[in-house]
């Protein structure tokens, strides 16, 4: 089967230009990245900043040069091939401000049009039905730099749509944008792929629309994706459906308390106990929240005695179905916020 | 009335004078600011080639077409006349451009106008402290050209002959002269797109023609030349040239009616008029910015 | 948002080759002659400025005793400098204001030419750059009361558009360094003004300068072009040459063809090697 996208023992370092001798002169963005999309997916990586998921698209849409290892997309090596690999993929990137401030949205999504070669009739077409889609079709004629965050986005989208690519690379897609706008574009991307899936030889599309979203909100990621990498300090940790990753932590015992604070008593402490995994600790404002992962529901008898033993009072305790939070947490030792917040 | 009451805070002076400690903030972080980008694009070595290289070449030019017309005169008056107004003059494009650039710079670039804008800093103190960097490379310009004159290029400068004090306090008051127009430009900036990024530049280069800088006045047409009496950069080279090569001065009648102290005045008058003038035009243009909300808007293309 | 179907029933067929070479080059010309018609300020600042500066040296001539034909130097190189401007700010440094915007990466992203989207920015800026050409000469020629007298209008013709190629394949050459540097290359095309005024011999003739100084700048098309034109429509411009018309024009047609190859084989080499470096998508202001 040819994969839409296909990575092996991809990696990436950067030389710190500039860097003391005493610093590190390196930097290790990815190692050893293995990955199989089939077409039609719709695939997610998740991971904390600095993870390597931009590294890792940049690379697949030929914009960044891998330092070891091959990609490949639709097939085409994106080193050696790229300007074929160009003209079937695209890539709209979250934060983005491409595009002229004096065009209108109109313009500036025909100029970016003309970039991939098509004609300016068909292109204006496709332009007006996405951009009464994305809900934009009342400010076509307004300058960009006159739209709001959220609607340069939704402009942004219909930039890499318009252009019907086989791949398309969605970087952090709802990033700055309210939560009104984040469901509208999920709902989208859900839609466009929905309605692109391969389909039997002869159907219309028989290869369908694949499409490769990085995010380090879980629950887009839980949400939207067949299947998910997670991704940490630029190795794939684990690539599966989100069920089938979570399943993986169903023998564990989930559960969330929520007590006055600590008093002194720390996650070590916690984690020390007999059948305890995990502990994250979230204080509060004049209580704590403690997120556990247990070997089994048997584990908890432990943890209430010290915990009360140190007058710790329990407010709040309730079991959970694993999220791919948890599935994260078990995999990298620690939560994204916790990982976000160290950085 | 709500307009009026907006449109009345522009000429409150107390708006216009920052007090002491918000003055000294503003310049203080706007100068070091200006240091940073102005300054931390290379190595000091290309950065030294850079100083050196590009007011040399702008020198040369002018010394090469003298050179051509006068067979290689350079002892006639007119050329040390020609020579130090365009040394000079490089004072000028830089601190204007200097200041209406930081506008292009914050605005579109680094997108933090809007930031500079919500912190309680003086605007125009920020702006000025913007230009310092520039300033500070064009002195090292107008060091080496005018060094290079003297090695090279016959212009006689007798250090014990020069008057210090005038050259020192006409170039402070030219400074803060040409501070004050780049403010103008600034707020001009303000209204306008990013392709006017070069307005500091092409209004220095207009003002070339008006400013007696490489030519006496005398030689525009007479309905021009009324241009260059009320352009306090004429008298400002004017008493640079008589500071430090007072002979050169003299051969030129064009200002020789006026003594050095008439001349000081008239460049302090003309200061304090552009001063006003500047206050008035920034604080409107920076009104009307704010009114189409144009602080923010990025208009690269 | 609307729930109507994003089903694209039927394919659109992409262009390539020449027309998505011309495409690209439209589209990119587009903003930029949009843009001047929506905010044309740059009209002062771009043609009455520049006039201005122009007439500075022509008044430096007559102060010194220059002879006539020295005006009509100063404005025919004035005019000229519109043309270099284009080529070191509108086209070669514009790459990296596009990379501060993140469009670099887009473009780079797409299955068009580099050098389609070069061609797309000089041609746009190139309205403003004949607008600022043709007020300087033809009011400088007025104010000045400059006399023409042009031998050969075709050479004149032939001579102007191949400097032209020449020029901009240029252009498109220092374009490539910029994929490659950020601020540096700005500062570098910053460097590049008067060094070119001076050596190029846009005020005065190239004949001047030292034999091998003059042939050493030749390299740049606006030195030869330059001189050539003065030849071609002044009376003693032949006198003041510095090498004949037909033999410059020979030099700027081979120059064109070096510029333009050059100019595509750099620029993807660059784009290999700045993708291989991480450049493209750096921003280092």
């Amino acid at each position: 089967m040819e994969y839409a996208i296909h990575t092996e023992k991809l990696g990436r370092v950067y030389k710190l230009r500039h860097a003391k001798k005493e610093d590190p002169q390196e930097l290790t963005a990815l190692q050893d990245v293995n990955l199989q999309v089939k077409p039609g997916e719709l695939f997610g990586l998740l991971g904390p900043n600095g993870a390597g998921k931009t590294t890792l698209i940049k690379i697949l849409t030929t914009l960044l040069g891998p330092t070891s290892g091959i990609a490949r997309v639709t097939g085409l090596d994106v080193t050696q091939e790229a300007q074929n690999v160009r003209a079937r993929i695209n890539m709209v990137s979250g934060g983005e401000s491409s595009g002229y401030g004096l065009l209108t949205v109109r313009e500036n999504l025909w100029m970016f049009s003309q970039f991939y070669g098509l004609p300016s009739k068909a292109a204006n077409q496709r332009i007006d039905e996405l951009l009464k889609i994305v809900g934009l079709e009342d400010r076509k004629n307004t300058k960009s730099s006159d739209l709001s965050t959220g609607l340069r986005q939704k402009m942004n989208i219909v930039r890499g749509f318009m252009t019907d690519p086989d791949v398309l690379f969605l970087d952090e897609p709802t990033l700055g944008l309210d939560v009104g706008a984040s469901r509208d574009v999920r709902r989208f991307i859900r839609q466009w792929v929905d309605e692109n899936r391969p389909l039997p030889q002869g159907e219309g599309r028989g290869e369908g629309r694949t499409l490769l979203l990085t995010t380090h909100y879980m629950v887009e990621a839980d949400e939207l994706c067949d299947r998910v990498a997670i991704i940490n300090k630029g190795r794939v940790l684990a690539c599966d459906t989100p069920a089938n990753l979570k399943h993986g932590l169903q023998q564990d015992a989930i559960f969330k308390m929520t007590l006055s604070p600590l008093n002194g008593l720390n996650v070590t402490q916690l984690e020390a106990l007999a059948g305890v995994k995990k502990v994250t600790h979230t204080p509060q404002d004049g209580a704590a929240e403690l997120d556990l992962i247990l070997e089994s529901d048997d584990a908890l008898g432990g943890l209430v005695t010290l915990l009360t033993s140190n007058d710790i009072h329990i407010r709040n305790l309730q079991k959970r179905e694993p999220t791919l939070e948890d599935v994260f947490v078990d995999l990298v030792g620690h939560s994204m916020q916790e990982i976000e917040v160290r950085e | 009335m709500a307009m009026t009451n907006q449109k009345s805070k522009i000429f409150n002076l107390k708006s216009l004078v920052p007090d002491r400690q918000t003055f000294t903030r503003s310049f203080r972080m706007a100068a070091w600011l200006g240091w940073q980008i102005e300054s931390n694009w290379t190595d000091p070595f290309l950065f030294a080639i850079y100083s050196i290289i590009k007011p040399l070449s702008g020198a040369a030019i002018l010394v090469v077409m003298y050179s051509i017309v006068s067979g290689g005169n350079f002892e006639s008056p007119i050329f040390p006349y020609i020579y130090l107004g365009n040394a000079f003059y490089m004072y000028v494009g830089q601190v204007m451009t200097g200041i209406s650039w930081a506008i292009i710079d914050d605005r579109e670039h680094y997108k933090t106008l809007k930031y500079m804008y919500m912190a309680p800093i003086h605007m125009p103190t920020y702006l000025m402290g913007r230009g310092v960097a520039r300033f500070i490379v064009a002195s090292i310009s107008v060091l080496i050209t005018i060094l290079f004159g003297v090695a090279f290029l016959h212009i006689q400068i007798d250090l014990a002959a020069v008057n210090w004090g005038l050259f020192f306090l006409s170039l402070f008051i030219g400074v803060i002269m040409l501070a004050m127009m780049g403010l103008i430009l600034a707020g001009i900036t303000l209204m306008l797109a990013n392709h006017v990024w070069f307005i500091g530049d092409a209004t220095a280069g207009a003002l070339y023609l008006f400013s007696g800088a490489i030519f006496p006045l005398d030689v525009l047409p007479a309905f021009l030349r009324p241009i260059g009496f009320i352009m306090p950069i004429t008298y400002w080279l004017e008493l640079l040239r008589r500071s430090l090569v007072g002979s050169v001065a003299q051969a030129f009648p064009t200002l020789a009616g006026f003594s050095n102290a008439q001349l000081l005045y008239i460049l302090i008058g003309l200061t304090i008029v552009f001063g006003v003038l500047s206050a008035v035009v920034f604080h409107w243009c920076e009104f009307r910015a704010r009114e189409r909300g144009m602080l923010d808007m990025v208009t690269n293309y | 948002m609307s729930s109507q179907s994003l089903t694209v029933h039927k394919t659109i067929p992409k262009n390539s080759g020449a027309r998505l070479f011309i495409q690209t080059v439209l589209a990119r010309a587009y903003p930029r002659i949009i843009g001047q018609q929506r905010e044309k300020s740059w009209m002062f600042f771009d043609i009455v400025m520049p006039l201005l500066a122009v007439s500075a040296y022509v008044f430096v001539y007559q102060a010194i005793g220059a002879p006539e034909e020295y005006v009509g130097f100063v404005v025919m190189g004035g005019a000229m400098t519109a043309f270099w401007m284009n080529v070191l700010w509108s086209m070669s440094s514009q790459l990296y204001w596009e990379k501060e915007m993140g469009n670099l990466a887009l473009y780079v992203m797409a299955p068009n030419s580099m050098m389609a989207i070069l061609l797309g920015m000089a041609l746009g800026g190139l309205v403003a750059t004949t607008l600022r050409a043709l007020a300087i000469t033809i009011l400088g020629s007025w104010l000045f009361q400059i006399p023409y007298q042009v031998t050969s209008f075709w050479q004149l013709f032939l001579v102007f558009t191949l400097a032209m190629i020449a020029l901009y394949g240029m252009g498109m050459l220092f374009a490539s360094l910029f994929l490659l540097l950020s601020r540096e290359a700005w500062h570098l095309s910053n460097l590049a003004q008067e060094p070119v005024y001076l050596f190029s011999g846009f005020y005065f003739p190239i004949k001047s300068l030292n034999f091998w100084v003059a042939a050493s700048a030749s390299i740049i098309p606006l030195t030869l072009g330059l001189d050539a034109m003065r030849q071609l429509v002044f009376e003693s411009g032949a006198a003041l040459g510095f090498l004949s018309v037909p033999l410059e024009i020979g030099i700027l047609a081979i120059l064109s063809v070096v510029f333009v190859t050059a100019a595509k084989y750099l620029l993807a080499y660059m784009e290999r090697l700045s993708i291989r470096e991480g450049r493209i998508t750096e921003s280092r202001r």
